[in-house]
């Protein structure tokens, strides 16, 4: 994959900004698919890091180490909030997460250090041993390389012992609890492990615009990643990033589409809207294996991408979250 | 009344009934015998249609109201409104007549019905069940959790309204005893199969019977 | 002391706006076990339908009950999208009503534009006591308590209420005795949609909507439906009044910006208290 960085220049922005949002995908669809929690809040880790390595870079760290920070900073505000915010399930989690996005939003808009309403300006160019990326083509290297680290360490993790523990998590929260894996430390491992992956996205997003503002963050990120996850099917790493690369890039040429002359001003957002509810609302109901899976099982494609799934169970959209929903009577079919 | 034939139902990708074969004449008392995960609860249920069948017939003559295990009550609602809504289907839906039989709960009308007794909440999920005006009345694991004196005085209750009004009964228990010692016939359920059935009387002296499932849990009453 | 009573009058109306969300967020719930994240739209949605109706010359009452028919009936289809299809466990729903949301915003946009809008209630004041009320607000506290004792008297004292909190209470044995949990959950979703279209109606001439309108609209309804305990109704009411005239203090007293931070913080300190303790009763248990 980190082949395709063999593009042209006007591909190439599209580009970065797709192997941003696929990083940070591959972290929310490892937290809704395995550890079973929904995530309306992602936006905010992703604009932790970016804000983070903006503000070192701006007060004179090296550049490269406001970068390594950013997704520290991330997966430290992740533990450390997610100590409390964890206890909850289902939807007070997804609430929660939601709260807890928009009160970051409301900090970085309030507080004079990091720029208020207007952001942080001219953030220094990302340099190390004194070269300086400042062509977008360095950028798409940079974030496809992201992509890359984020998806090994991903994979590397569920197949790991913990990452199997995480997998007995998705199938059954009490029984992993039961046969003495330490639930809640796992979660909070993902939670902020997937932080850190929308961190170090941030912090590249940082130094690629070189300006920030709260007004890049919002709500509505978070649930672009969403759609992404579910397109791609829930827990699926190679998912998370088929499905950001299949709305990303669906959403941005129907943008393309809309700005043409002749169409009405505010044709982008609605175009982008009605793509992102409708696949959400489609993957989520009918094909939680993802539409990307569901797609290429049709096609019968011979899989040069032949991703198998994670063989111990088909991650379904919330059964470990149902601890939390107390349906002790039954569901609903 | 209720005539099923050859039932097969499936839960998820295992069988839980496989070719079942069931009935129950009107003013009938039947026992449903079998161990935890037999396919009793699963039969209860599909003749209620609230799972699907995969194969067979299921034929009803009237009417059929289930009192599931576990009561399963709504436990915020007070007993008179979990009784009332036992009639959701029928059209009267005065509990009058449910606190002439059972006295007790013209007492506690009013209360949560969460916080009542086992013995008491099986006797408003009976009720409940009654006031659907059924013909046939199916009650799973009636004796789960109570005390035997409960359980008898249930059992007698029940036994007056098969007398006195007709009404038929499927009994399904693990403990195969006192179903038995209730009533008529009775089958004997085993990993979704019918293994045995026949008169109670006879099934009780069966060593089959009596090998599996009268060593079970309830004590004999000193 | 005059900006003190201002600041609760003002709180007040907008905590019934609060509580009517609420409300709506409540009943779904109850009835459904699903938390409905578009209940905000549907304020949004009547808002601006009725918007649209005065412009056109409907008079002031038509208007405003055909902006809640409405929302009912948007109300209505969210939730045949979220439970109408067999198999749907509550997380899936939840996501779901998200998406119908996002939707939302699409045709919001497509018919009505990204900019805010609003129309007039009733204007002027009366003077009460030295205080200036706002017609307006007298008309939203108004409007809710009626509302909400409707509300109460129909789940305490009708089949029909009843019939619908046996379905959140358990469904499967409200199914045994023949009710259909799905068409009871596509009411309980069009009352919804109702009382969400009444809190739009009344809360536009206030304060103008626009299609992003909503988040507020639904993290208010949702703190005032923890802080009720997301179980009876008319609890809301109270949920919302606390929040609304908590929030109008802040914002008088402090910063306005901070108001809805503090309703964030105030639900999630609720939410991780409570569900801490049933942790330790559980632990305890074992």
């Amino acid at each position: 994959m980190a082949a395709a960085t063999l593009l042209d220049e006007s591909a190439l922005s599209v580009y970065v900004l797709l192997a941003l949002t696929a990083s940070v995908t591959v972290g929310v669809t490892l937290l809704m698919g395995h550890a079973g929690q929904v995530s309306l809040g992602h936006g905010a880790f992703y604009a932790a890091g970016a804000y983070a390595a903006g503000l070192l870079a701006k007060h004179g760290f090296p550049s490269w180490i406001a970068l390594l920070v950013a997704p520290v900073a991330a997966a430290g505000i992740a533990a450390v909030v997610g100590i409390p915010l964890l206890v909850l399930r289902g939807h007070h989690l997804a609430f929660a997460t939601l709260a807890m996005h928009l009160i970051f939003l409301s900090l970085i808009s309030e507080l004079s250090i990091t720029g208020g309403d207007v952001g942080l300006q001219a953030i220094p160019p990302l340099g190390f041993a004194g070269v300086t990326l400042s062509s977008v083509r360095s950028y798409a290297f940079l974030s496809a390389g992201a992509l890359v680290l984020v998806v090994a360490l991903a994979r590397n993790l569920l197949v790991s012992r913990p990452g199997r523990a995480l997998r007995a998590l998705s199938s059954s929260e009490v029984a992993a609890a039961s046969s003495g894996v330490a639930v809640g430390h796992y979660k909070l491992a993902v939670f902020a492990l997937s932080a850190g992956f929308a961190g170090l996205a941030g912090g590249i997003y940082a130094f690629y615009m070189g300006y920030l503002s709260p007004g890049s963050f919002p709500v509505m990120l978070s649930i672009e990643y969403i759609v992404m996850a579910a397109v791609g099917g829930l827990g699926k790493v190679s998912g998370a990033v088929a499905g950001s690369a299949l709305v990303f890039l669906l959403v941005h040429g129907l943008s393309r589409i809309s700005t043409l002359s002749g169409m009405p001003g505010t044709a982008p957002i609605i175009l982008s809207y009605a793509v992102y509810a409708v696949l959400l609302v489609s993957a989520v109901l009918f094909l939680p294996g993802g539409l990307v899976a569901f797609v290429l099982a049709r096609w019968e494609r011979p899989g040069a991408r032949s991703e198998r799934a994670a063989p111990v169970s088909e991650a379904k959209p919330g059964d470990p979250a149902n601890e939390g929903v107390t349906s002790k009577h039954g569901s609903f079919s | 009344m209720i005539d099923v034939e050859s039932l097969s139902v499936l839960y998820g990708a295992a069988t839980a009934l496989d070719g079942v074969s069931l009935s129950v004449r009107a003013g009938e008392k039947v026992a449903l015998i079998g161990a935890n995960g037999a396919g009793k609860s699963t039969l209860l249920n599909a003749l209620s249609g609230i799972v699907e069948k995969k194969a067979g017939t299921i034929r009803i003559d009237g009417r059929f109201a289930h009192v599931p295990e576990g009561r399963q009550l709504f436990p915020e609602l007070s007993v008179d409104d979990n009784l009332r809504l036992g009639a959701y289907r029928a059209s009267d839906r005065d509990p009058a007549w449910i606190y002439e039989i059972l006295p007790e709960l013209a007492r506690l009308r009013r209360q949560r019905a969460g916080s009542l007794s086992g013995g008491q909440q099986q006797m408003v999920a009976i009720g409940r069940g009654l006031m659907a005006r059924p013909d046939v009345l199916a009650i799973d694991e009636m004796s789960l959790g109570l005390a035997p004196i409960i359980v008898q005085q249930l059992a007698a209750q029940l036994m007056r309204l098969n007398a006195e009004r007709g009404l038929a009964l499927l009994l399904v228990e693990q403990s195969a005893r006192l179903a038995l010692s209730l009533c008529d016939r009775a089958y004997v359920l085993e990993t979704g199969r019918v293994v045995a059935q026949g008169a109670a009387a006879e099934l009780l002296d069966s060593p089959f019977v009596e090998r599996a499932y009268l060593g079970g849990p309830i004590e004999d009453a000193p | 002391m005059n900006a003190f009573f201002s600041y609760l009058v003002h709180g007040i109306s907008v905590g019934c706006g609060f509580a009517l969300v609420a409300s709506g967020i409540i009943i779904v719930y109850r009835v459904t076990r699903v938390v409905n994240l578009a209940q905000g739209m549907f304020s949004v949605v009547a808002g601006f339908a009725a918007a649209t109706l005065l412009g056109v010359g409907l008079p002031h009452g038509f208007a405003e009950l055909a902006a809640i028919a409405t929302a009912a009936l948007v109300g209505f289809l969210t939730g045949v999208v979220a439970i109408a299809k067999p198999g749907t466990n509550p997380q899936a729903s939840l996501i779901a009503t998200l998406g119908v949301g996002v939707f939302a915003y699409a045709i919001e946009v497509l018919t009505w534009g990204d900019q805010p809008r609003s129309f007039s209630g009733l204007t002027g004041a009366y003077d009460l006591w030295g205080i200036d009320v706002p017609k307006q607000y007298l008309l939203i506290t108004l409007v809710t308590l009626v509302v909400f004792g409707a509300l109460e008297a129909f789940f305490e004292r009708t089949y029909a209420g009843k019939a619908l909190s046996a379905c959140a209470s358990n469904p499967y044995a409200a199914r045994l005795q023949g009710i259909g949990v799905v068409r009871m959950g596509l009411y309980g979703f069009a009352l919804g949609g109702a009382l969400g279209g009444v809190a739009g109606v009344l809360l536009t001439p206030v304060q103008p909507i626009s299609y992003d309108s909503d988040v507020s609209l639904f993290v208010n309804g949702f703190a005032s439906a923890i802080l009720a305990g997301l179980k009876r109704p008319v609890l809301g009411l109270l949920g919302g009044l606390v929040l609304g005239i908590a929030e109008s203090m802040v914002a008088g007293y402090a910063k306005a910006s901070y108001q809805s931070s503090l309703a964030l913080l105030l639900t999630l300190a609720i939410l991780i208290a409570q569900a801490a303790r049933r942790e330790a009763l559980h632990a305890v248990e074992e």
